[in-house]
């Protein structure tokens, strides 16, 4: 019998059911969508091409792609420092929360599945407020203990953003199902060339630089009624 | 870290889940129980606002802290149901500062008559209707009606206006609910709601008295 369980590993933690509380967020979409900036599917698929060059590639697949590599390692501060270098980049508020409370979920949630040393070490040092616990970085550790080869996991974070800010963008009313996917199909290759080029970066090479992305996220925490949290 | 006890609200649009909180909140505040509401909004902050400011602003029965507003993406049963993690993380967050809180009271975005609790996020359940909808509410059932720990039934006052005929509600939920029990309420004038608040004192707290209460004679 084959026992690489990794390609049904994928399917679970990717799946929308698991429970990583993702589809309360439209990652800034929700306020574009309310400004007028966004209304299609093809500003739909410009947003989420935007992000993932200058915010995910650039820094949350680094992060995740080296906490995979420092747990492999067994090596708890390195994951810290990939915690505290990422958390560090969220300068949105509703964000730097959003991705803590993801994560935190995730970890307990697999700790419940997988028993692992290392999981209970970076699990305490979140609990008593030593690290953040950034949604990436225990994707990343929890991919490597769940089994996953590093490509999968940085390709389930990048396609799992995607799916999160189209689903948004179809209950906001912008896209319908056929969009949605017709977004998700034609995104992949990007994701593919972006993880590649970040593929063996390190986490103090990682940045992101998208200005105008942070102001609108920024707004959105301040607006009254909204159906996200980011 | 010291698990606080959760009752989770639910029921649809407009039948009343953030009046009964704030009807519910200061009989539990007059007998010094310390409540925590996260009331997740289908769309806006509004629920929230408006508790905090009756029950905090200008009640005071507990600081504004302590009213926490969630959005839910447009998907409220999933953030109760399937999905609760974003509920979970505020709750562990909650847990972790204020330990001496008596009760966690989750109200559910408004959704239809199926909705659940997630056994990890609430001890105990309340599903509340109004008879606006007709007297046929508790006679076609739906997960939330029949499994709920108290179903609600509100605003009766309206029931003459609306042709809903209360005998007929009250013996179709004894028949669904296979006589667990149900409450006739009217927010408005308190009818019934301190019913609700000794269900939770008694089904959920168990008559303890409130922590702080308890730690006062510890000392």
């Amino acid at each position: 019998m084959n026992t690489d369980l990794s390609d049904l590993t994928l399917m679970q933690l990717s799946d929308s059911f698991f429970p990583s509380g993702l589809y309360t967020m439209s990652n800034g979409l929700e306020t574009l969508f309310d400004e007028k900036h966004v209304s299609s599917e093809s500003d739909v698929y410009d947003f989420l091409e935007v992000v993932l060059e200058q915010q995910l590639g650039p820094a949350d697949s680094v992060a995740l792609s080296n906490s995979f590599e420092f747990a492999k390692d067994g090596n708890i501060s390195g994951i810290l420092e990939c915690d505290d270098i990422l958390y560090s980049m969220k300068l949105v508020e509703e964000s730097r929360s959003a991705t803590c409370r993801a994560g935190s979920q995730m970890l307990k949630c697999i700790m419940q599945i997988c028993s692992n040393e290392l999981l209970k070490s970076f699990s305490e040092k979140i609990s008593t407020n030593r690290t953040p616990g950034t949604h990436p970085v225990v994707a990343g550790v929890c991919s490597f203990v769940m089994g996953l080869k590093k490509q999968q996991a940085t390709q389930m974070m990048m396609y799992g953003f995607c799916v999160s800010v189209t689903g948004a963008a179809l209950r906001l009313g912008m896209i319908d199902h056929i969009q949605s996917q017709r977004i998700l199909h034609k995104i992949k290759p990007i994701i593919q060339k972006i993880l590649e080029k970040y593929s063996d970066a390190k986490i103090h090479s990682s940045w992101q630089f998208s200005p105008n992305y942070d102001l609108t996220q920024m707004t959105h925490e301040k607006k009254f009624s909204k159906m996200f949290i980011t | 870290m010291t698990r606080i006890l959760r009752v989770g609200i639910g029921g649809p649009v407009g039948s009343g889940k953030s009046m009964l909180i704030e009807r519910v909140v200061p009989f539990l505040a007059k007998k010094n129980y310390r409540v925590c509401i996260i009331s997740n909004d289908v769309i806006s902050k509004e629920d929230a606002d408006r508790i905090r400011k009756n029950l905090a602003t200008e009640q005071g029965l507990l600081p504004e802290n302590m009213v926490i507003g969630l959005a839910t993406g447009g998907c409220p049963h999933t953030a109760v149901r399937e999905d609760p993690s974003i509920n979970l993380a505020v709750i562990e967050e909650i847990e972790v500062k204020h330990k001496d809180l008596d009760l966690i009271i989750i109200e559910s975005g408004g959704d239809n008559v199926t909705t659940t609790f997630s056994p990890a996020l609430a001890d105990y359940s309340i599903y509340i209707v109004d008879v606006s909808g007709g007297d046929k509410y508790p006679r076609k059932g739906g997960l939330g009606i029949e499994t709920s720990d108290l179903l609600v039934i509100n605003k009766i006052d309206l029931a003459p206006s609306v042709d809903a005929d209360l005998n007929i509600m009250e013996r179709d939920a004894k028949i669904v609910r296979k006589n667990k029990p149900y409450v006739l309420v009217n927010c408005k004038t308190d009818t019934g709601v301190e019913q609700v608040a000794e269900h939770i004192i008694h089904d959920v707290l168990f008559d303890q008295p409130p922590k702080t209460m308890m730690s006062q004679v510890k000392s």
